[in-house]
């Protein structure tokens, strides 16, 4: 095993003996589940309704779509409270110097954390995706569009896990990391705010805003150049914490 | 280079600024296997930095540490198997147990998947920590925390073994078991430990080095021959006495019952000892007197205070 599945799988276990991890997890999976059953409700009594239009919307874009948008706005709160404890608690607690000692380069434990971090979030946003899935068991669902939702869902959640991680790795509190994180992805996602109340929808600053790239996964449109978008945000943040470790290290340029 | 070679441990001119504070300053040391060397030094003195360098935590910002002639931070990976080290707060996961914690330690040392049993059970029964193995840490007291940190740093049986104040907080009983077990580590190992504890650096330590103000002011050996002693005896004796004893280089009286000797150059402390109970001086107590030390150390923080003033 290496180094960083070792860390990753370590900061798991962390993260599953705490009963903060589950409290949060379980708070999560009851609000969307509460969610969940008022829209399937919501459905069932417009659905008789919806029987005689042409191209009428089914369960996929009535119930399933709209809940996982919501959840996407539910991890920009959700994500900051699972990576602030990665770096800053262990800095305040002074046990980053097991890590920092071990003769594991700076890159892996950043890599371990986000790891251990990101699965426990992906984890999440499985549970969650099973509810919308469940109605496929008697109805037929648009499962490529319910794919594309999941797949943006999961880029979404490993930005915004990398987002915590640096914010972690520069707080010295985890109340700081958190905050920090949630200001920046909030940031992200009100960025080109302006710039479309103008009517302005195709300039640099929307490139720059999470919802741009998040919206077209949730019309089942997967395009490389979203993909890219968040695969930047990742390699971004992480470069930046493992610069920070370096700083931390002292270790001259 | 024979002599760098032949080091587990070098620090050539090693200097280090904090927060714009020279806080350790053109340091040279030097460290043999088997070698125990004690750091000693007044609050702020630079133990603490001198130390998380050697352990590979903190780079220096001139000079270079060697690890058995290779620079420890152009290499780092040098660090994994090959230096243990325990911080000053042992950095223990506390929600984890302790057993489930030195396994991870030991993989993160880069043990074998089939290496890490036998390994965590070793340090256990080594550090006395059978009876808490699986209990959370949070629920251990200080000793046995400090415990779990010196297990995690020698799990992986490193060349250098790094200790930060290790006897800190810890009761007199937990503090001679550690001392015993520091000066076992001495035999195979070379460890580098700091201490405010002058007694602690004649139980355990085979060199010792005072840092003052991040200066190196004084490094000298403590071997045995050189130890002064003090003992307490039933009878009333006079110096030729003691000088009578083969083992004896010098004596002092200290008051009527106390004496301050000096052995002989390559004399044991066992022939002394033996000595004395043969000729029925009534042997009542005998230790090591770390006062030379001290006077060293006291004369070094009076001489620094008279600078700074």
């Amino acid at each position: 095993m290496s180094t960083t599945a070792l860390i990753a799988r370590h900061e798991w276990r962390r993260l599953a003996v705490q009963p903060f991890a589950w409290a949060l997890a379980a708070i999560v999976v009851a609000l969307v589940a509460w969610q969940f059953l008022l829209s399937l409700q919501g459905f069932l009594e417009l659905a008789p309704k919806l029987g005689g239009i042409k191209d009428a919307p089914g369960v996929t874009d009535l119930v399933a779509i709209p809940l996982l948008r919501s959840v996407s706005n539910l991890l920009g709160l959700v994500v900051p409270l699972i990576t602030m404890r990665a770096f800053a608690a262990e800095r305040r607690a002074q046990t980053l110097s097991l890590l920092l000692a071990s003769g594991v380069g700076n890159l892996r434990i950043v890599l371990g954390k986000y790891f251990g971090a990101l699965g426990f979030v992906l984890a999440l946003i499985v549970l969650i995706a099973l509810m919308p899935l469940s109605l496929g068991l008697g109805t037929p669902l648009d499962l490529g569009r319910l794919g594309a939702c999941i797949i943006g869902l999961a880029l979404f959640a490993a930005a915004l896990t990398a987002i915590g991680i640096v914010c972690s790795a520069w707080a010295s509190q985890p109340a700081l990391a958190a905050a920090a994180a949630l200001a920046i992805s909030s940031l992200l996602a009100v960025v080109d705010a302006g710039a479309r109340l103008q009517g302005i929808s195709n300039a640099g600053i929307n490139y720059l805003a999470l919802p741009t790239h998040l919206e077209p996964f949730f019309r089942g449109l997967v395009a490389s150049v979203d993909i890219v978008y968040f695969v930047l945000i990742v390699v971004v943040a992480l470069a930046l914490a493992t610069r920070h470790l370096d700083v931390l290290r002292g270790r001259p340029d | 280079m024979t002599s760098l070679a032949a080091s587990i441990l070098a620090l050539q001119r090693v200097s280090r600024r904090l927060d714009g504070r020279a806080v350790v300053r053109e340091l040279n040391l030097e460290l043999r296997r088997g070698e125990v060397l004690g750091l000693l030094g007044v609050n702020g003195a630079g133990k603490t930095t001198t130390l998380r360098m050697v352990a590979g935590v903190l780079a220096p910002n001139s000079g270079r540490v060697l690890l058995g002639g290779e620079d420890l931070y152009e290499r780092p990976e040098l660090a994994r198997r090959r230096i243990g080290y325990l911080p000053e707060t042992p950095p223990l996961h506390a929600e984890l147990t302790a057993e489930e914690y030195l396994r991870f330690c030991a993989r993160l040392r880069g043990l074998a998947r089939r290496a890490v049993a036998p390994a965590v059970a070793r340090v256990i029964e080594r550090c006395e920590l059978g009876d808490v193995r699986r209990r959370p840490m949070t629920a251990l007291s200080k000793g046995f925390r400090q415990r779990v940190g010196l297990a995690q740093a020698i799990l992986h049986e490193p060349e250098l073994i790094v200790l930060d104040e290790p006897a800190s907080g810890l009761d007199p009983v937990q503090a001679i078991k550690l001392r015993e077990i520091v000066r076992s580590l001495g035999h195979e190992h070379a460890v580098v430990l700091s201490t405010h504890v002058l007694p602690d650096v004649v139980a355990c330590c085979d060199r010792v080095a005072i840092l003052h103000r991040g200066e190196l002011r004084h490094a000298g050996d403590l071997h045995a021959d050189e130890r002064a002693l003090r003992l307490r005896v039933a009878r009333r004796l006079h110096p030729v006495d003691w000088l009578a004893l083969p083992a004896v280089a010098g004596a002092e009286a200290i008051d009527g019952v106390h004496w301050r000797v000096r052995l002989q150059p390559g004399a044991q402390i066992s022939d002394l000892a033996a000595a004395v109970v043969e000729r029925g001086f009534g042997l009542e107590e005998l230790r090591l007197d770390g006062n030379s030390l001290e006077a060293t150390f006291l004369a070094i923080a009076a001489t620094a205070s008279a600078e700074a003033a």
